[in-house]
Parts: structure tokens; sequence; C-alpha cells
């Protein structure tokens, strides 16, 4: 309104966000005249409201009223006349050689990890990292911000490469890793909502790189999964520029930000065609799908008509938006039991029983995953928003493994009648 | 020197500045283009700096003052109370009130320019 109709603005943000926006006024040049309420304004008695306006602003201690009328009368100073965007400097490459102990302590007290130890990033390890891709280490993979507003964050191959070496990563994971990287999507937004991300992988590389989509695939029991997940956080943390209270404003937060549900699909016992088939891709192509919402229920267990009862309790940041997590049983038992050939057709039934604000079906989704333990699903708000291809990040001579690639002990399988017992 | 007071050299893990800015969303993007980074970076630090901020008023009384609700809550309800203060406290300044249509992050050019063709400054709120 300032610039483009020549509108003397007087914008007004709560108190608790006086600190974001005046970090705002900087990155985008402009010298808005802030005034400032206390916190919060939204579910407060009207009473509340107006002792607010007739109250002083809690930042400044001038009354809000006259705020707003200097806001909107006093003539613009000489600053606020050539008020100028401020860009960052641009970072070394290398850190200040020390100890390893006070690295590990300066990674943590400068917020760039996630609170658990993390793998130093050495030039060695770094270095090994890149042979996981055939890109070079300067290629620019994309830009990143959990906000929605401030300076993105730019990132390469390499920067990636450090990214994954702190998460735990092997060569033979970073594909994926740069896969997320490409997408720009941090799983981290800045919302006071406290949103949560999820990632699941489909196609080939899935089984290459020993990805879990079977029993306890969401559980902190496959190496694969728990390292890619991590390293989207870290991702999001150090391209995103993510930083609590400052850029990150999730009031409570979720335990899920730690490792955003990172699975496979169980396509080898889904009786459905892939997820990332029935988005457009190929079966052969592996890819990334990444999701967000808010809530996650867990025990679903019935036929179609429960899930139905489910979803009406649920509202969700995208109404109308959700995706099942169905074991295999589940799966089975809506194609077989109730005729459900194509998940799409269930999506729909589901759209058109219910009174949604948006009634989309394909905003209704499932992914199969699971170890057929039990026909449970897990029932979320989450919208799919992205799919990112993989392949394009895969080496021409193939995954990067190593002589004899980690992995975590399989699940104990049922097929020779032991189900569950180790003998 | 023995290995725990070894120095090592690691890789910075920050990404660099791009100059790159998110700032609105067209009137027309798709539903939740705030959550796609494609719809995101439009704005450089160069093109930002060469905004300018209004002239001033020399003072309400008179004048037409649009309040315009963002969609966060309570702020519906905070510029109904803003605009009871003005009617009862400050009778000369005629007062607007107006809710986005769609979402506090969507650009409305038509209301833009309805409040340039009628009114002579803005109140936008309440943020956060």
């Amino acid at each position: 309104m300032e610039n483009d109709y020549g509108m003397p603005t007087a914008p007004i943000v709560t108190a608790r966000f006086a600190d974001y926006v005046e970090r705002d006024r900087r990155s985008h040049g402009m010298a808005l005249r802030f005034t400032y309420p206390p916190y919060p304004v939204g579910w407060v008695p009207r009473e509340t409201l107006k002792g607010y306006i007739q109250g002083n602003d809690p930042v400044t201690g001038v009354p809000l009223v006259e705020e707003i009328d200097n806001a909107l009368t006093r003539p613009l100073s000489e600053n606020e006349k050539t008020f100028k965007a401020q860009i960052r400097p641009e970072r070394e490459r290398l850190l200040e050689p020390d100890t390893e102990e006070n690295l590990h302590r300066l990674f943590m007290e400068n917020g760039w990890t996630d609170g658990l130890p993390i793998v130093l990033p050495t030039e060695e390890r770094v270095a090994e990292m890149l042979t996981g891709t055939d890109h070079a280490p300067d290629e620019h993979v994309g830009m990143m911000s959990v906000t929605t507003h401030e300076e993105r964050l730019k990132y390469t191959v390499e920067k990636c490469a450090v990214i994954a070496v702190m998460a735990g990563c092997r060569p033979e994971h970073f594909p994926v890793i740069l896969a997320l990287g490409e997408s720009g999507r941090p799983s981290l937004p800045s919302s006071t909502t406290s949103f949560a991300s999820m990632m699941v992988v489909n196609g080939p590389v899935r089984n290459e790189i020993g990805m879990n989509s079977g029993l306890g695939a969401l559980s902190p029991v496959n190496y694969a999964n728990s390292v890619i997940g991590r390293a989207w956080t870290l991702m999001s943390i150090n391209f995103g520029d993510m930083r609590p209270g400052a850029t990150f404003t999730a009031s409570t937060g979720t335990t899920i930000n730690y490792n955003n549900m990172c699975c496979a699909e169980n396509e080898e016992q889904s009786p459905w065609k892939p997820f990332h088939v029935r988005k457009g891709y190929k079966k052969e192509e592996s890819t990334v799908s990444l999701f967000r919402g808010w809530n996650v229920l867990t025990q679903g267990i019935g036929p179609s008509q429960r899930m139905l009862d489910v979803i009406k309790s649920l509202g969700g940041p995208f109404g109308g938006a959700f995706t099942f997590l169905t074991d295999p049983l589940v799966a089975k038992s809506l194609k077989n039991d109730e005729g459900y050939n194509d998940p799409m057709k269930l999506s729909e039934w589901l759209v058109k029983n219910t009174e949604f604000q948006f009634k989309d079906p394909e905003r209704l989704n499932f992914i199969v995953v699971g170890g057929e333990m039990n026909p449970m699903w897990v029932t979320t708000d989450f919208s799919h928003f992205q799919t990112v291809v993989i392949d394009p990040w895969i080496p021409k001579a193939g995954i990067k493994k190593d002589a004899r690639p980690l992995r975590m002990p399989e699940p104990v399988a049922c097929a020779e009648g032991t189900c569950g017992i180790r003998l | 020197m023995d290995a725990k007071n070894t120095k090592m050299a690691v890789l910075d893990p920050v990404g660099q500045p791009s100059g790159i800015f998110g700032r609105r969303l067209n009137a027309d993007s798709p539903m939740f283009a705030i959550h796609d980074p494609t719809y995101q970076p439009r704005d450089t630090a160069e093109n930002l700096s060469s905004l300018k901020m209004a002239e001033r008023l020399d003072t309400l009384e008179g004048k037409t003052l649009y309040l315009v609700g963002t969609g966060f809550a309570g702020a519906r309800e905070f510029l109904e109370e803003l605009q009871n203060w003005f009617s009862k406290n400050r009778p000369g300044v005629k007062t607007v009130l107006k809710n986005k249509a769609s979402s506090m992050f969507t650009d409305e050019p038509e209301l833009w320019e309805e409040i340039k063709k009628n009114g002579d400054a803005v109140v936008f709120g309440v943020g956060g």
C-alpha cells in the first residue's frame, strides 16, 4: 500500500511478534511504523480488546491510538525515506579449526543441530559423502526459508553433503538428501501452530538403501529412515534459518519434527498401485513425497465407515485434506472386502460424505505402510504438497554403497512359523 | 599433542545469503501456495530497497481511514473495537471496516484499488 498505492499505512502486530516484524523491516527495506497491542488478540473477551485500545503499546509505552495517529501523520524522517534492505554477508566455507569437543559445543550452542549429537562435517567426511552423487560440489541445489518472507538461504551439493554427514548418513543416502534439498521445502515452517512434516519414499531406491516400509516403519528401528528424516530437519535448521522464537514460532512444537515420519511405502505388500504412480510418476522412478499438517491419530481400526467417522472429528489446517497410512492388511481388506480397487474411489466416497470447505478427492491420500501385524491405520490431516524425483541425483554407476552396507536388524519374519519369537 | 587437543577443520553448515526474499502471493495463486516455495521467492534486496513509504497526512480529521482485517484470529473483533473507539472519541475521522476476502497471505488488488479511490490511509491488523 505504501509504495504501490501511495497510501500511508499503520500496520498493527501483537507485541509478541515485535522482534519478528522489526527484522522484517530490515530485510524488506521499509521502515514501516508498527503499533503493538498486547498479545494475544485472538480468543479474548471484547473488554480485553477495549482495554488494549485504550491502553499503551507495551513495546513503546505510547498510548496505542496515539501511536496509530503518529504512524499516519508524523512526517517521514530521512532514515525512513532512505531505508535499505539488508543482505547478510557471505559465509566462509570452513569454520575456525578447533578441538572435537569444542566444535561439538559450537554446533550445539549455535543452534545448528537438533539437540542430538552429530557427526562433525570434516572435509574428509564431506568428500566421501560427495561420492554419493555425480553432481559437482559447487552446483546450486536450491533455496530455503522456514519463514514465508525472510531471505532465502541458498545451498550447493557440498552444503547438502555437510548436512548429510551431520545427520549420520552414508553416501548411499545422499541422492535422497539432495532431492529433499531440491524441494526447497523446510520441514519446520514458521507457524505458531506447530506443523509436522512427513516424507515418504517410493520406487527402487527404497530397497537399494535399506529403507523400512514394513514393521515399525515409523519407529526408530531402521538406519536409513532415521538419518534421512533427521537430515531434512538439519537442513531446515541450517538452510531455512530456523531459530526458535525468532524465525521458528511453533508454540508447543511436535516430536515429529525430529524425524518427519520418514518411511518408504510398502509397495510389495500393497494391493494398490504405489503412491507415486498414482501421482503420475513411473513405477521404476524413485521419488520422495512431502506432506505437512498438524494432527496424527494412531489406533485407527475398522472399515471405511470408521475412517469417515474419524475424519469428521478432525479439522486440520487445510480443511478437507487427509493422508491415511494404512497397514497392508487394511489396504487388502478395503480392496477385497469393500471393493476399493483404487484408493481414489475411497477418497471420492469419503469426500462425498463430509462437509469440509474443500471437497477434492485428490487431497485425501492413502499410503501403505506397515508389517501386517494388525489391520490398523494412522490418520493424519496432512496435505501432499510435493513429490521430487530422486533419480537425477543418483550416480550413473548406481547407488554408491559401502562394501558392507550398514543395516539394523531386520524384523523377525513369520515365514517359518516362528511369528516373532526368536529361536 | 593428544587426540583430545588436536584441532580439526569442519565445514560451515549454514546456507549462504541469496538476496531473494518472499513478499506476497498473487491473488490468483493456487490454494495453499504460501506453503509452496515455488511461489515465494520473488523479490530481490535491490528491488525491495527501491520501495518508498507514502507521504504522511497532516491530520486524520476529515479523512477516511480504512481498517483492514488480515484474517488472523481476533483481527476482526479488534478492528471493530478500534472503529468503536474512533466513532466515540474521534468522530471527525470516517472509518471503513473491511476484512480480507481470502487469507492473510494473498494479494487483493481490488480492495487496494477501492482504498486508493475512497480512502486516505489504512490500518492493517492484527498480525500474530
